[in-house]
């Protein structure tokens, strides 16, 4: 009893050394390195760079180039659309094609996802809105729905009971356009603080994609084709207010997917690999092109896309090393649960 | 024998034991009360968005009310004992001083046991009928760690109770400190759930630390 007392004394001892001495040396020494603002301006065909020098803010471009403020306000005309109106310089043409500052915020949008999104408990009720109300403001439900085995269950909230014949209708909808229960993941974005609700989209038990929404109270529900030997794995709703896109997929292979509207043509982006269990992405679009920021431990990577068919237009990658160094934590940046590992 | 060290533990801790027993049940009591006027202010529907919505779980004061009627529960147990230099006589009984530690031990985690059931009983029969499964076990579920470092606690504070150095009592305390935070990472609701189990077998094994401060006690160790 004694030695086993001792050998498990010696081992806390070791867990706790192992978690408080790395910890106390990133907390005072590891130094993280920034990436400067970067954003892709199809106006002068690079990325345009915000970068700070001691305590002047530089305004530049990947060749080399300096601006001043105003004149990188021209250059990135979508992103500083409301300092050109108010400056009065906000112009006809951009990139040779006739604009007009509602049309451009209308097209602007950005999207952040990071691991922690994907990697985190799920309690598996979602509330599903109605997506054809006739009115300008969207409403919370009064239900929520679950998926199980079996099909779709819609538990009215204020009674705490299922809604045996609104489920009854959506399951069958569902299982009239070839979906099989239970679903593998699913992505939506159950707010009221939006222009419109596209419901959500799902991996059903097979991996095939379908689009689930609720117009007029009576299921919608789509299976959206995915291209030939393309397996999606992650999904992301997007309800930017272009609505010209339902939805981001990552697959297997680590490719990053556009799901268009209304057309439900899933088209595969530049990216060369985004993988969201361990990347963080952010994405800033306007009507020419997208900015897509990758990052992970090692290096902020930014791709810019054409707006029109996602090419891969330009790539830039800026090395971010990390000195901490490894120890035992209990949480991570990567995602939402404790438990022991070596980070 | 093993019957006589039971009685002479429920001598020693009964009135704590209530006191724990009614703060247990009180707090959960008032956690399920606040939750009720809610409900009833609100709406359950109010409730069960913010949960899904805002990771929401109601109980938050509670806590660390299991670390302390943990802690609470050793320092009655053990420490007037070893101030009045008694916990001797223990080891004097016609039985092995590690079976009697055991037995004294596995009496009080049993004891805080019964504080804590039911405070978890009067929490799952309320949220059961306002809340779906899914959310009453995601309430449930992270409060788990809570409890488990009240028992923590109570195996940590009998290990530097029962040590007879100060110098020792003082290391023991810093390692009971930092192993404690464990159980309260800055966490999202249920993140503990895929460590429970690894979590629940070390803290089952935290009595073997009594085990060091016992022979180091009867070694003659002292200041």
């Amino acid at each position: 009893m004694l030695r086993i007392s001792k050998i498990f004394f010696w081992a806390i001892v070791a867990v706790l050394l192992a978690w408080q001495l790395p910890w106390l040396y990133n907390f005072f020494f590891a130094k993280s390195t920034k990436s400067p603002f970067t954003l892709y301006s199809s106006v002068i065909g690079d990325f345009a760079v915000i970068d700070f020098d001691e305590k002047d803010i530089i305004y530049t471009d990947l060749a080399g180039n300096i601006y001043t403020e105003d004149e990188f306000d021209t250059v990135l005309p979508t992103f500083y659309c409301r300092q050109l109106m108010a400056d009065g310089r906000f112009p006809d043409t951009i990139c040779g094609v006739k604009v007009n500052p509602h049309q451009v915020q209308v097209e602007n949008f950005h999207a952040r996802y990071s691991p922690s999104d994907i990697n985190k408990p799920k309690i598996g009720l979602y509330a599903l809105l109605e997506s054809m109300s006739g009115r300008v403001d969207l409403q919370m439900p009064d239900d929520v729905f679950r998926i199980t085995n079996e099909g779709i269950e819609f538990i009215d909230m204020e009674s705490n009971t299922i809604n045996e014949q609104k489920s009854q209708r959506f399951t069958e909808m569902m299982l009239r356009k070839g979906f099989k229960f239970p679903a593998t993941t699913l992505s939506g974005n159950p707010t009221d603080r939006k222009e419109y609700d596209e419901g959500y989209v799902i991996l059903d038990a097979e991996h095939k994609l379908f689009h689930l929404k609720m117009t007029k109270g009576r299921p919608y529900c789509r299976a959206i084709e995915l291209p030939e030997g393309m397996t999606a794995k992650h999904l992301f709703i997007t309800e930017f207010s272009s609505r010209r896109m339902l939805a981001l997929i990552s697959d297997t292979e680590n490719g990053l997917w556009v799901v268009k509207r209304p057309t439900y043509e899933v088209v595969k982006t530049g990216v060369p690999s985004y993988n969201p269990e361990t990347e963080s992405i952010i994405i800033m679009g306007n009507m020419f092109d997208w900015t897509v920021g990758i990052s992970d431990r090692e290096s902020d990577r930014y791709y810019a896309l054409d707006a029109n068919d996602f090419s891969l237009l330009k790539s830039h990658t800026y090395d971010t090393p990390d000195s901490s160094i490894v120890g035992l934590t209990f949480t991570s940046y990567n995602d939402e649960f404790v438990r022991p590992r070596f980070e | 024998m093993i019957r006589a060290i039971f009685y002479k533990e429920w001598i020693k801790i009964r009135w704590y034991w209530l006191l724990a027993l009614v703060a247990s049940i009180g707090f959960s009591g008032f956690a399920m009360l606040r939750l009720a006027r809610a409900v009833s202010l609100k709406g359950a529907d109010h409730i069960w968005q913010v949960m899904i919505d805002r990771d929401a779980i109601f109980i938050d004061l509670l806590q660390y009310l299991p670390l302390f009627l943990g802690l609470g529960l050793a320092v009655v147990q053990f420490v007037p004992e070893m101030q009045r230099k008694s916990f001797k006589l223990t080891l004097h009984l016609p039985i092995k001083a590690t079976t009697a530690v055991s037995v004294m031990l596995a009496y009080g985690a049993v004891m805080l046991l019964t504080t804590f059931i039911p405070a978890i009983l009067i929490k799952f029969c309320y949220l059961q009928s306002v809340l779906a499964p899914e959310l009453w076990q995601h309430i449930l579920y992270t409060a788990a760690p809570w409890y488990m470092a009240g028992l923590a606690a109570y195996f940590f504070t009998a290990w530097v109770a029962l040590e007879p150095t100060w110098g020792r009592r003082v290391l023991d305390g810093v390692i009971a400190l930092l192993f404690i935070r464990i159980y309260f990472q800055p966490a999202k609701p249920e993140a503990y759930n895929d460590f429970m189990p690894l979590l629940t077998v070390v803290t089952l094994m935290l009595p073997l630390l009594s085990m060091l401060s016992l022979t180091r006690f009867r070694d003659g160790r002292q200041d």
